[in-house]
């Protein structure tokens, strides 16, 4: 399997890699570790702004790689569910394979559920 | 080898009798053959030569099954096989053929009363490799061969590629009607390798085992296999066969050694599961499970630094669990997680220290990532 750079860097730093603890954090998962690809995103939102986000991930280097990325490009003002940059931004950005590109809808149900669970509070 | 590819060495055919120059490179064809076949417990006359263990298993599968057709058209193997004897099997299923798929017990091992208990009236063929490619447990032939034997009709082909050099092969002493071998398993040349025919008749002193040829040409190789012979290649085979030969036993206790010290490594990480019977595999080869990590992941993550193969078959962008991990009852995450490690004459002590520190830290991380 061949990588972007970008893809092998963010797979190798998984920056904003972990969990957030607290009364302003929400979380939302996605996939089935069973089925091979499973994601978590934690957010720490208050004043509906995203000051933190972290993710969590059991996943191929790709769906690792663009988790990493929406997480450190999460923060700023919570007005919607959709993915940061979006599943087809995130699918050219890393060079993800045709195959492979539903999983990058399970990084964007994860986000999802996140972001939806700190809108309806 | 590189004799065999100047105007000033032996660049003749060695199918010409009619001057000396395919004379010499015949000559040298023949003492590849006796080379190989000493190393094996075969006569020469035994050895027929291949592009590679791929090709001897299609000339036996479909040189026996054609040959025999009149008489069955049954054949025996096991779910754990290379995909150089399962495609071909399933190649003849589309033909018509019935085919029986064993499935190992959760160490890998085939029993023969297994293999004893599928042959059918019209069972021709049993095909049973000796050593596993992906988790090196070896198989009783010698028991399988028996099974076979008193059957009368069915005959045994073995997929020896991975056995020579790494546990003791003796073709007349096992009782197998063909054998399959390579060179590039041994240290030899890539793109050679030999179908051995037996000419005994096995224990039971059956006529020898017949095949129809898939190729035809000059007549070449006892007319089993046309075509002008690669003589470097056969050189080369020869040679390797012969040092596989003589190497000293030490050499497999020592690599016995550093197998056990690479798994005493890894298995300190926890949540690790070895693949294979250890106490009846090659010391060559070691299979190992991390839980709690993706399979391509765990790839990615230590190839930079060595060189292993994942237990998925990597055919195409989405990688599929391994189909012999699965035989043994391994879930698909396990037998995707799973990595393959190959030890030879040239790993060393420090070669086992950055494996371990590599896998340890790979799987470390990728677990912390995935919360596991």
């Amino acid at each position: 399997m061949k990588y972007n750079e970008l893809t092998l860097r963010y797979f190798q730093t998984a920056p904003a890699s972990g969990v957030l603890s607290g009364a302003d954090v929400y979380r939302g998962a996605a996939g089935n570790r069973a089925h091979g690809t499973w994601v978590q995103f934690d957010l720490q939102v208050s004043g509906g702004i995203i000051h933190a986000a972290r993710f969590l991930a059991f996943a191929c280097p790709h769906t690792i790689a663009a988790s990493a990325w929406v997480a450190e490009h999460a923060g700023g003002p919570l007005s919607r569910t959709a993915l940061p940059g979006g599943v087809q931004d995130l699918s050219e950005r890393f060079a993800v394979p045709p195959e492979k590109r539903g999983r990058l809808l399970i990084i964007d149900d994860a986000w999802a559920a996140a972001a939806g669970s700190a809108l309806q509070r | 080898m590189a004799q065999c590819l100047t105007a000033e060495g032996e660049f003749g055919n060695p199918a010409s009798a009619s001057h000396a120059y395919g004379d010499a490179a015949g000559a040298l064809v023949e003492t590849a053959r006796a080379q190989v076949a000493a190393c094996v417990g075969a006569a020469p006359a035994e050895v027929i030569w291949t592009s590679g263990a791929t090709e001897a298993n299609n000339l036996a599968i479909f040189g026996v099954a054609q040959y025999y057709c009149e008489q069955g058209r049954h054949i025996v193997t096991a779910r754990t096989e290379h995909k150089a004897v399962l495609d071909p099997c399933r190649e003849l299923e589309r033909r018509g053929w019935r085919v029986t798929r064993l499935a190992p017990d959760s160490a890998g091992v085939i029993h023969p009363g297994q293999v004893a208990d599928a042959l059918q009236a019209d069972t021709v063929l049993v095909s049973i490799m000796h050593v596993n490619n992906e988790i090196g447990v070896i198989q009783d032939i010698s028991a399988i061969a028996a099974a076979c034997a008193q059957h009368g009709l069915a005959r045994l082909h073995v997929d020896a590629a991975q056995s020579v050099g790494k546990v003791g092969v003796d073709f007349a002493q096992l009782g197998a009607d063909l054998m399959s071998l390579s060179a590039h398993k041994v240290y030899g040349p890539k793109g050679v390798g030999a179908l051995l025919v037996s000419r005994r008749g096995g224990r039971e002193q059956r006529a020898p085992v017949q095949l129809t040829a898939l190729q035809f040409g000059g007549g070449q190789e006892r007319g089993l296999r046309a075509g002008t012979v690669a003589t470097h290649q056969v050189v080369g085979m020869g040679l390797a066969f012969e040092l596989a030969r003589t190497a000293p036993p030490s050499e497999a206790e020592r690599i016995a050694v550093l197998r056990e010290r690479l798994w005493s490594g890894l298995a300190s990480l926890g949540g690790t599961f070895r693949n294979g019977d250890a106490r009846r595999s090659v010391p060559h080869v070691l299979n190992a499970s991390f839980e709690g990590v993706e399979g391509e992941s765990l790839l990615a993550a230590v190839r930079g630094r060595i060189a292993v193969s994942t237990g998925s078959a990597c055919t195409s962008a989405l990688q599929e669990p391994s189909y012999v991990l699965r035989a043994l009852g391994r879930n698909d995450t396990l037998s995707e997680s799973s990595l393959r490690f190959g030890l030879g004459r040239n790993t060393s002590d420090s070669d086992i220290d950055t494996a371990v520190e590599t896998v340890i830290q790979a799987v470390s991380r990728l677990r912390k990532i995935s919360g596991a």
